[in-house]
């Protein structure tokens, strides 16, 4: 009988899947571009026959994945270069949002080009929120992976830490970051954010001949994770996520609970990275529409909407046992839920 | 003879360990000579624009532009640098045109934009190493010159000369066959401290 109340929701759960792809791909293409890069002088050198053999593997292999696209690698590929933090693809420059801020708050200058090139991320992220902690960030993808080991761990009795802090001490990390980035006159933020620091140490480490200090600090985030808190970093401190989360705060594309599909298992509050609860329609400024919830749901109770802020409280599930037991008529009630 | 000279060594190992903290050399010094990549901001304008992405490397069809880790202070972390002994910048002017930040401002790969804005330092001769001044002719540094008879021109036993018009691009020093180099580019960013 109750099952016959659900309301068919859009089937948005495959999204998740298309974000792991996502997260793969941008990953994939971190280390891709430093590998073009290196291809790319090995070509301008003309210089094929001084490589050493793994140096001519490594040519010849580039070769066969560049030739289909480009006959002149050592010019066309420059089309295609940069990371998450500034990039540019085909002409097209695109920088972080936060690199911008601290730019301004570095040298106290507004160099148009470049707050241009932070505009499209800038309204994106005012639609869609923290999209970028969820889809695209290149650390994304190694934490949550940090995340899924922590859960694997359980099972040999080894319990992750799962400590709560203060969500709004990554604000505090952003204006910490932001003021000494103006005392010190250089942008320090670059420094402590993991998808800059990623695209860095992927470059340093194919194209620079080693990993540099970046990679440490980002050890360090992966193992905070690990032992105190679950996504810690980009929970309580990521100076990006924070200025993302300010950015998102009247999103406009969010993830709402079908309170009618609703059975209360509360798997959405299990599986969500960010210790948000959408069981209580509470997904607040940290939400990254990363749609593991929607993923998750069992009864298709997760779906996206298009407000400018979180549905109010809507009560306990319609199809779990509270609900029922509140109120016998169960559907019949619903529009005196509503109101 | 070689244990004595071993407990000496011992000795002022000792000594160096037991003198007061101060004697030792704790002073931080800068750890090269660099120069910035080419359309570079002064320095103090330059640390606060660069963003730190690594664009300018990426293009570098030459491989010349490196970065800092931390030894060279906490601000310059992961800013480019060029040590024109170990690889002369081309002039190829890409990294400028890649910057996103401003920090190396874009221009064009034209004799008179490069003439014009790049000033990465300026090259000069040490008369005493030089071959050529010395009365062995060699002259390679005047033909590494990407803008021969404008920025260096040779004398007699082609003796270098450079002038104002000089980039400091590093190619003469990097192809300077004398060691310890006899041309080396004296940084823009250095200020004093190098002679002229």
């Amino acid at each position: 009988m109750t099952m016959n109340t659900r309301i068919p929701a859009p089937r948005w759960r495959h999204l998740n899947l298309l974000r792991w792809v996502t997260l793969t791909t941008v990953f994939a293409t971190l280390l891709l571009l430093p590998a073009l890069h290196l291809y790319q002088t090995y070509v301008a050198a003309h210089a094929y026959d001084l490589l050493s053999p793994g140096e001519q593997r490594f040519y010849t292999f580039m070769e066969t994945l560049t030739s289909p696209f480009t006959s002149d690698p050592a010019r066309d590929l420059d089309a295609l270069k940069g990371t998450t933090w500034s990039a540019n693809i085909f002409g097209l420059k695109l920088s972080d949002p936060l690199a911008a801020l601290s730019q301004v708050a570095a040298g106290q200058t507004l160099y148009l080009p470049f707050l241009l090139s932070a505009l499209i991320p800038l309204v994106l992220t005012l639609i869609l929120g923290r999209f970028f902690c969820g889809w695209i960030c290149p650390a994304t993808l190694l934490y949550e992976l940090n995340s899924n080991f922590g859960l694997w761990l359980r099972r040999f009795g080894i319990h992750s830490g799962n400590r709560r802090f203060d969500r709004r001490l990554k604000y505090a990390v952003l204006a910490a970051g932001l003021l000494l980035s103006a005392a010190a006159g250089a942008v320090l933020t670059a420094g402590i954010y993991p998808p800059a620091i990623l695209g860095r140490e992927a470059y340093y480490a194919i194209a620079q001949g080693g990993l540099g200090a970046g990679s440490v600090f980002f050890a360090a985030t992966l193992l905070f994770d690990l032992l105190v808190a679950r996504r810690g970093f980009c929970r309580y401190l990521c100076p990006g996520g924070a200025l993302y989360a300010l950015l998102g705060r009247f999103r406009l594309v969010r993830v709402r609970r079908v309170v009618e599909n609703c059975n209360d298992c509360a798997k959405c509050n299990a599986v969500c990275e960010f210790g948000l609860d959408p069981l209580h329609d509470r997904f607040g400024q940290d939400c990254t529409n990363c749609t593991a919830c929607i993923a998750v749901c069992p009864t298709d109770a997760m779906t996206f909407t298009l407000r400018l802020a979180d549905v109010p409280p809507q009560g306990p599930g319609h199809l779990g046992h509270r609900y029922r037991k509140a109120r016998p008529g169960g559907a019949a009630s619903r529009s005196q839920e509503a109101a | 003879m070689r244990r004595r000279a071993f407990l000496e060594s011992l000795a002022v190992a000792a000594a160096a360990t037991l003198a007061p903290p101060r004697a030792l050399p704790l002073a931080r010094q800068r750890v090269q000579r660099y120069l910035r990549p080419p359309g570079a901001l002064a320095e103090a304008e330059f640390a606060a624009a660069c963003i730190r992405c690594g664009q300018c490397g990426e293009i570098c069809p030459n491989r010349c532009i490196r970065y800092f880790g931390l030894e060279n202070g906490f601000a310059a972390r992961d800013t480019p640098y060029i040590v024109p002994r170990e690889k002369g910048c081309i002039l190829c002017m890409k990294c400028t045109q890649a910057c996103p930040s401003g920090a190396l401002r874009p221009l064009a790969h034209t004799a008179e934009a490069i003439l014009a804005n790049v000033r990465m330092g300026r090259a000069v001769v040490d008369r005493r190493l030089c071959l050529s001044w010395q009365g062995k002719s060699c002259g390679v540094c005047y033909r590494a010159c990407p803008l021969q008879d404008v920025a260096i021109r040779v004398g007699m036993m082609e003796q270098p000369h450079v002038n104002d018009h000089c980039v400091g691009c590093g190619l003469c020093e990097r192809s300077c066959i004398q060691m310890p180099q006899a041309i080396r580019v004296i940084p823009e960013s250095s200020g004093a401290g190098w002679p002229r």
